[in-house]
């Protein structure tokens, strides 16, 4: 087994770094965290240095790449600016819209994305009665008698939802009703006629815009649909597996940030005249820390390489993902701990990164619906007859 | 316009640690490019897209250099092609010797308008291979650059000191230094790593230098206890005048 990694993803990382410490101080950081956004010249030089098109089909202009090496660059953004950033899941959108959209719509989409260098297309598939329970989601597309749509309906948790350009909505077709399950997908433009969003102020993660998104009369055409009628859920399902790799090597990169302040402050502080990392409850966290990440970066690897493989991660991805979002937190937990009192203010990042890995508990799927789907796969799997 | 960026390769200095003895210890930094020849390669690269000329890397240095890790970081920068020497026999070498190594390189190259150094090695700092280089091509020296505008059969650079800012004239072809505000080092893409893996390099040992030092060794200087001298703020002209003292 070779964990090495490649020149080329040796050379990326290196390049991740150098962006990271050009671009993400600490002061731009706290900034982000206010204005729920990063600087226009961050984006920018993001897609000028050709980060964002990675992950996308070439047919577009991206950059095909494996799993692995797009978890390796999350993971390292994350670690090295210890904050939350919103291109791997502006990508994914992108991703989505490239893999199951008509060529038009892609090219619209990586037009306005080359154009700006802002978040092009955003998610909308939650709402407020219809998170784990998609079944339960009420808006709805109407065929018209003129051969046109009209939407109605509200979406919430909408990633990016207040900068994006384009909105890429799953909604029920013809009948909101729960027995419903024929879906479809649309690609709505942002300044469309009938859609607004109202921001939502959550504990951690402000420095991504998470929106309501209300669609009100919203007109289309069949232009606008994204993939074959009636098939949305199921196209969109197909990437779910990688965005739950996504969100747990966010998280480790920010709990690894969290763990290079602490373990560093433990080796300096002096407590009754010798550093605090001679002690040994302290260090006894100190490997329960360490022994997490380590765990959550070899799931992570073997999750993409079975992605990466062609194989189906649905069970091993729920494990991944429950494990490795509570353990990021306790990692964060630690960090705190280790700091004392100090952890507990505002003059280091431990909070912030404790807030922001305490919200990936729920993005992606909550940890109980990840035990779910996981526990349904294990009973399965160890079953005689 | 045909420009080469000489490059150095160097142990990571971050990674470099210091004994009990005050000797270092290179074993666990792996090589990188010399910092500010990242500015010589940024400058050359933009220059040579201005020009539509073309831009090549020439690199003596030690056995790092043969690392295609390395290579390829220098190539996805820019330079389309490498001419290298990587071997121990340059670790230790001076300034002339390198210089004498970059020529042979230059042969290998051919025709050039224009070499591009970059301020100074990390790891040695000498500062003089650029004009010693010059010496042995017979080409015109400027140092300290922080412009160049092509001009035909020749460029005008700005050559910014400490309190003048200097524009020259230099007839091609010629060796220029730069200093690292000349242009920012890009942040490399996927895109240019991958293609760099595809772009000739020519890395080969060298067969003899002439180092034209001996080396008795190479040790840390010895760390200066802290003076603990405290000052109030009533003491600035003091503070200001120990200062300048100190770095006198």
């Amino acid at each position: 087994m070779d964990f090495s990694l490649t020149d080329e993803q040796e050379l990326l990382l290196e390049s991740i770094d150098e962006f990271a410490e050009r671009y993400f101080d600490e002061d731009t950081i706290k900034a982000m965290y206010v204005n729920h956004g990063c600087p226009d010249e961050i984006g920018e030089a993001y897609r000028d240095a050709g980060f964002g098109y990675m992950g996308l089909p070439e047919s577009v202009g991206g950059i095909d790449t494996d799993y692995l090496t797009l978890a390796l660059m999350t993971e390292r953004l994350y670690h090295k600016t210890g904050c939350m950033t919103p291109f791997m899941t502006a990508m994914l959108a992108m991703k989505d819209i490239a893999d199951f959209g008509t060529e038009e719509q892609a090219q619209m989409i990586i037009e306005a994305y080359n154009e700006s260098g802002k978040c092009a297309a955003a998610l909308g598939i939650s709402e407020p009665a219809a998170g784990s329970d998609n079944n339960g989601m009420t808006t709805v597309v109407k065929k018209q008698e003129d051969g046109t749509y009209i939407m109605n309906g509200q979406k919430t948790w909408v990633t990016n939802g207040a900068v994006a350009q384009f909105f890429l909505i799953i909604a029920k077709d013809e009948d909101p009703s729960y027995e419903n399950k024929s879906y479809s997908m649309w690609l709505v433009p942002a300044n469309s006629e009938g859609i607004s969003v109202g921001l939502l102020e959550k504990v951690g993660q402000q420095a991504i815009a998470f929106t309501d998104l209300f669609l009100d009369n919203v007109k289309l055409t069949e232009a606008n649909r994204v993939g074959e009628a009636g098939k949305g859920f199921y196209l969109l399902m197909k990437n779910f597996e990688f965005e739950r790799c996504l969100v747990v090597a966010q998280g480790l990169g920010q709990a690894q940030a969290a763990m290079d302040d602490a373990a560093n402050y433990v080796s300096e502080r002096n407590v009754f005249g010798r550093p605090l990392a001679t002690n040994p409850l302290v260090r006894d966290l100190l490997v329960e820390a360490e022994t997490i990440l380590e765990n959550v970066r070899t799931y992570l690897y073997k999750c993409c390489w079975m992605l990466d493989n062609g194989q189906s991660i649905r069970s091993e991805v729920a494990m991944l993902k429950r494990y490795a979002t509570k353990g990021c937190t306790r990692v964060a937990d630690i960090a705190m701990s280790l700091y004392g009192g100090l952890g507990y203010t505002e003059e280091v990042r431990i909070g912030r990164i404790w807030r922001d890995l305490r919200g990936n508990e729920f993005a992606g799927g909550a940890v109980e619906v990840m035990s779910y789907i996981a526990g349904r796969e294990i009973v399965k799997k160890y079953k005689k007859n | 316009m045909k420009i080469v960026a000489a490059i150095k390769v160097v142990p990571d200095d971050e990674a470099i640690k210091v004994a009990g003895d005050r000797t270092l210890d290179a074993s666990k930094a792996k090589e990188k490019i010399s910092t500010y020849d990242l500015n010589a390669i940024e400058a050359g690269a933009q220059l040579a897209a201005a020009t539509g000329g073309n831009l090549v890397a020439i690199s003596a240095s030690y056995e790092g250099a043969t690392s295609k890790k390395v290579q390829k970081d220098i190539l996805a920068r820019g330079p389309e092609e490498l001419f290298a020497y990587g071997d121990a026999k340059l670790a230790t070498a001076d300034s002339l010797a390198t210089a004498k190594a970059l020529q042979a390189l230059l042969g290998q190259v051919g025709d050039f308008d224009l070499v591009l150094c970059g301020d100074g090695s990390a790891d040695m700092f000498a500062g003089a291979v650029d004009a010693q280089l010059a010496a042995l091509l017979d080409v015109p020296v400027v140092n300290k650059v922080t412009k160049i505008t092509p001009e035909g059969d020749k460029v005008v650079v700005e050559r910014t000191l400490d309190t003048v800012v200097e524009e020259i004239e230099v007839p091609l072809p010629a060796v220029i230094s730069v200093s690292p505000e000349i242009a920012q080092p890009r942040i490399t893409g996927m895109k240019d790593i991958m293609a760099a893996g595809k772009k000739p390099a020519h890395v080969d040992a060298i067969d003899a230098v002439d180092a034209a030092v001996e080396v008795a060794e190479i040790k840390a200087p010895e760390a200066a206890p802290r003076k603990q001298e405290i000052f109030g703020e009533d003491d600035v002209a003091k503070f200001a005048a120990a200062l300048a003292e100190a770095i006198r």
